[in-house]
């Protein structure tokens, strides 16, 4: 009676999990492994044949200098996760106590998380529009003659897109803060006051490492979500000018929809999955350095 | 008085960060001659309409891109949601053997960037002759890993009494789980609707690679294609832009609570 029924309770559970376990299987376990199988074939769509190359795609890669370039670009798109949580940072603690219209000033800082990044996009193509765009006439008006080209110049474009990127993941960052910030108990912080620290020690010493497990989530979580954008960048540059915009991921939607070299692209995108996993480690083992769990 | 002082700091960089969106519309119902002039005017001196009827008339217009994208979020999201809560169930009030090797493997499948997957996805699709229609959206947007976590949280959390006391009455996993905890559970039911749909609605890259037929465009790629066909008209590209915010913006607004609560509560506690 009692294994039956601890069968029975496997059972459940197995039927419980099923649906979403077998979708998520099909869309998206399978083909991650089909993919790091494509990665060592010369499959090209849409022939129906392809051959075993063994490491062939990887050894083309690590020769690739469009590839190293596409890393660069990434990197340098990806500094603007920390930038965007560190102003989340400060923006929270202000707007936590010391501000009249808290919730009007949340609104308007997570207005640009929920927006379609493409629509906006193309908003801030014209708000860095070289000639009289906004920006430039405002950098003229403050006495800068040669202001950059932005989007138009292959030294600045990929600056832009960090712009829009710290602009649009900080509404997110500075609400998961407030929510970390609102756990803090009110001891903790009179505790310092006690000690007479100042404002910038009580924000270094006591709240900075409170937070410190929301700093770490932040952080993975953004270094992840900003790697596999795509988006933004093939509809208001499509990785121009020159290579200058081009990311890993818009690299590998190129290789593989434009050219049609499906192999490579594979081998490139089971690189981009190793870069993930990589950054995640890091951060996973240099959290014992400076997260504090209570 | 530094309370004050705070407050108009903080006024002055979230006017910044809605700066793009008022420039938008502001733009959106100029003249062309309008767009760059100087000094700045917010307010047109001739406004216009013109813009904003374009975008919504002509042979691919955005009532199209509307009508499929709509289509395309509300299938997905009801699905997702729906098969979420249940696998969060399970993961959360079911002992069973591999349960938390089975958790695992989601927990590495949230870090499987989605260009890993498109090209055997393409293959797929194209076998199942689903390439270039709605299916080849919609199927997988049913199935959420980040829901499952979000949901699976929200499980944990519920007292373990409540359901011990109605299986003492003879009540299963299934009558539980739909006569106590999906009426519990419906604040986060409603934040992981909202925030799903705002997945879909915004999804650019599926609808790039699967869709092929301009009438079978979400609002995503309908604004893109209208960009590159209407590349100098500023006017135009600011009108398609606001078409393309405005759904989510008013889904925000009305759901600001749920979004916001959700997801603090989903990483703070995670």
């Amino acid at each position: 009676m009692k294994l039956n029924w601890m069968r029975r309770q496997q059972l459940v559970g197995y039927m419980f999990i099923a649906p979403n376990m077998i979708g998520v299987t099909a869309f998206i376990i399978l083909p991650a492994l089909f993919s790091i199988f494509l990665a060592f074939t010369n499959w090209e769509f849409p022939q129906l044949s392809a051959d075993f190359v063994g490491m062939s795609n990887f050894s083309r890669l690590v020769q690739d200098e469009v590839f190293y370039n596409s890393l660069k670009n990434t990197l340098i798109f990806l500094g603007s996760v920390p930038i965007s949580v560190g102003l989340g940072f400060l923006a929270a603690l202000v707007l936590n106590k010391s501000v009249y219209f808290k919730k009007v000033l949340r609104t308007m800082f997570f207005l640009p998380y929920i927006t379609t990044g493409v629509a906006i996009a193309f908003v801030w193509m014209l708000i860095f529009q070289p000639v009289n765009g906004p920006v430039n006439t405002l950098l003229m008006n403050l006495g800068i003659s040669n202001p950059p080209g932005w989007l138009s110049s292959t030294s600045s474009a990929i600056f832009v897109f960090d712009i829009i990127w710290i602009w649009f993941l900080l509404g997110y960052n500075i609400i998961i803060y407030l929510a970390a910030l609102q756990e803090i108990s009110s001891e903790q912080l009179e505790a310092s006051k006690i000690d007479g620290a100042r404002l910038f020690h009580t924000v270094r010493y006591v709240i900075w490492p409170l937070v410190s497990p929301t700093t770490l989530f932040l952080l993975m979580t953004g270094f992840i979500v900003s790697i596999k954008q795509m988006g933004i960048f093939q509809a208001v540059t499509n990785g121009g000018p020159g290579d200058s915009t081009t990311v890993l991921s818009l690299y590998i939607y190129k290789t593989a929809f434009r050219y049609y070299d499906m192999g490579y692209a594979s081998a490139i995108s089971v690189a981009l999955l190793v870069i993930i996993i990589l950054i995640t480690a890091i951060q996973w083992i240099a959290q014992k350095k400076w997260v504090h769990y209570s | 008085m530094r309370k004050l002082i705070s407050t108009i700091v903080m006024f002055m960089f979230a006017l910044i960060m809605i700066y793009p969106f008022l420039w938008m519309i502001s733009t959106s119902f100029k003249q062309p001659f309008e767009v760059f002039q100087s000094p700045f005017q917010w307010i047109s001196d001739q406004p216009t309409l013109k813009y904003h009827e374009n975008v919504w008339t002509g042979t691919a217009s955005f009532i199209t891109y509307y009508w499929n994208s709509l289509k395309i979020s509300i299938i997905s999201t009801i699905g997702a949601v729906f098969f979420a809560a249940v696998a969060a169930y399970g993961f959360s009030r079911i002992e069973f053997k591999g349960r938390d090797t089975l958790f695992l493997i989601y927990l590495v499948a949230m870090m499987i960037p989605n260009q890993i997957i498109f090209i055997p996805k393409f293959i797929m699709f194209n076998a199942l002759g689903l390439y270039n229609t709605h299916w080849a959206l919609i199927l997988p947007g049913l199935f959420t890993v980040l829901g499952v976590f979000m949901l699976r949280q929200f499980f944990i959390a519920v007292p373990k009494d409540i359901s011990e006391s109605a299986m003492l009455d003879g009540a299963g996993h299934f009558s539980i789980f739909l006569r106590i905890m999906l009426p519990m559970a419906k604040p986060s039911l409603a934040t992981l609707a909202i925030i799903d749909f705002s997945w879909h609605w915004n999804d650019f890259e599926n609808a790039l690679i699967f869709l092929l037929d301009e009438k079978l465009y979400t609002v995503s790629l309908g604004l893109q294609s209208f960009v590159l066909e209407n590349s100098v008209d500023y006017n135009g590209m600011m009108a398609a832009a606001t078409a393309g915010m405005v759904p989510m913006i008013i889904v925000f607004l009305i759901g600001q609570k749920f979004i916001v609560e959700g997801l603090a509560s989903s990483a703070v506690k995670g």
